[in-house]
């Protein structure tokens, strides 16, 4: 099972340009979603409506810079949920920019998908289970059918 | 009944829930035994149960009196069609902020 997503791509902008679309509000609004994110780490911003899942609510993603080198390195925390006390997703995103080519290779991580990775860790090897348990139903049902 | 839209992560998101998963996941269960490894109400354990078959994650069989509870794929897909949900949503994103920089570059 996929537990996190990595892309890489290349621009042929400089890493300075690139870098100012990951941290200008008004810059990350034109591609990503309004935000409040100002490039301080330990600030907390949000992301309104940045990921329409099909319904019609009003979505939020909850976020707090967890490191940031400018031009180099930006991290933070993505939660969502309905309000910040009932957060169901709760991951990391991280931005890479080198300089590539005289243009900039940027990568993204987006994982520590916490809750997910703790049903996974503790639910691995499931279907080994799961043939167990059919096997132990088919016997119950038989004893079941023949009492 | 409510908080039957609840999605996956939603479902998830509870640490009694995940631990029932946990449980689960070493064997089938009657209600009553996992119910034993819970300190809260009878209706409480039934509703946090409610919400993981729901959710697609177990099926509830019953056998003989007892009400058995078991892994079931479908939840566990979704949590795996969230992610790639979330896959798509970067590449959308990053082709979005390409384009914007190209035309930038060509005025």
């Amino acid at each position: 099972m996929q537990k996190e997503i990595k892309k890489t791509w290349y621009f042929p902008q400089s890493p300075e340009e690139v870098w100012e679309y990951l941290t200008n509000p008004e810059l990350i609004e034109l591609w990503l979603a309004k935000t409040d994110f100002k490039p301080i780490a330990g600030n907390r911003f949000q992301f309104t409506n940045s990921c329409d899942g099909g319904d019609r609510k009003p979505h939020f993603t909850f976020c707090k810079v967890l490191e940031i080198v400018p031009c180099k390195l930006l991290s933070y925390s993505w939660q969502k949920g309905v309000s910040e006390d009932a957060i169901t997703l709760d991951s990391v995103v991280t931005w890479t920019l080198t300089g590539k080519d005289g243009g900039t290779q940027l990568h993204l991580q987006h994982n520590g998908f916490y809750l997910l990775e703790d049903v996974m860790a503790h639910t691995n090897g499931w279907n080994g289970c799961l043939n167990k348990i059919i096997a132990l139903i088919n016997t119950a049902s038989h004893a079941t059918s023949n009492a | 009944m409510q908080h039957q839209t609840l999605d996956a992560f939603q479902v998830i998101a509870d640490p009694s829930r995940r631990y029932m998963l946990q449980l689960l996941s070493k064997d089938s269960m009657t209600i009553n035994a996992l119910a034993e490894n819970f300190d809260m109400s009878r209706p409480a354990v039934s509703k946090h149960i409610k919400i993981l078959y729901n959710g697609g994650f177990i099926s509830i069989k019953d056998i003989g009196r007892e009400r058995y509870c078991t892994l079931k794929q479908e939840g566990f897909d979704e949590l795996q069609d969230f992610i790639n949900y979330f896959d798509k949503f970067w590449t959308g994103k990053l082709k979005k902020l390409e384009a914007i920089l190209n035309n930038k570059s060509k005025k």
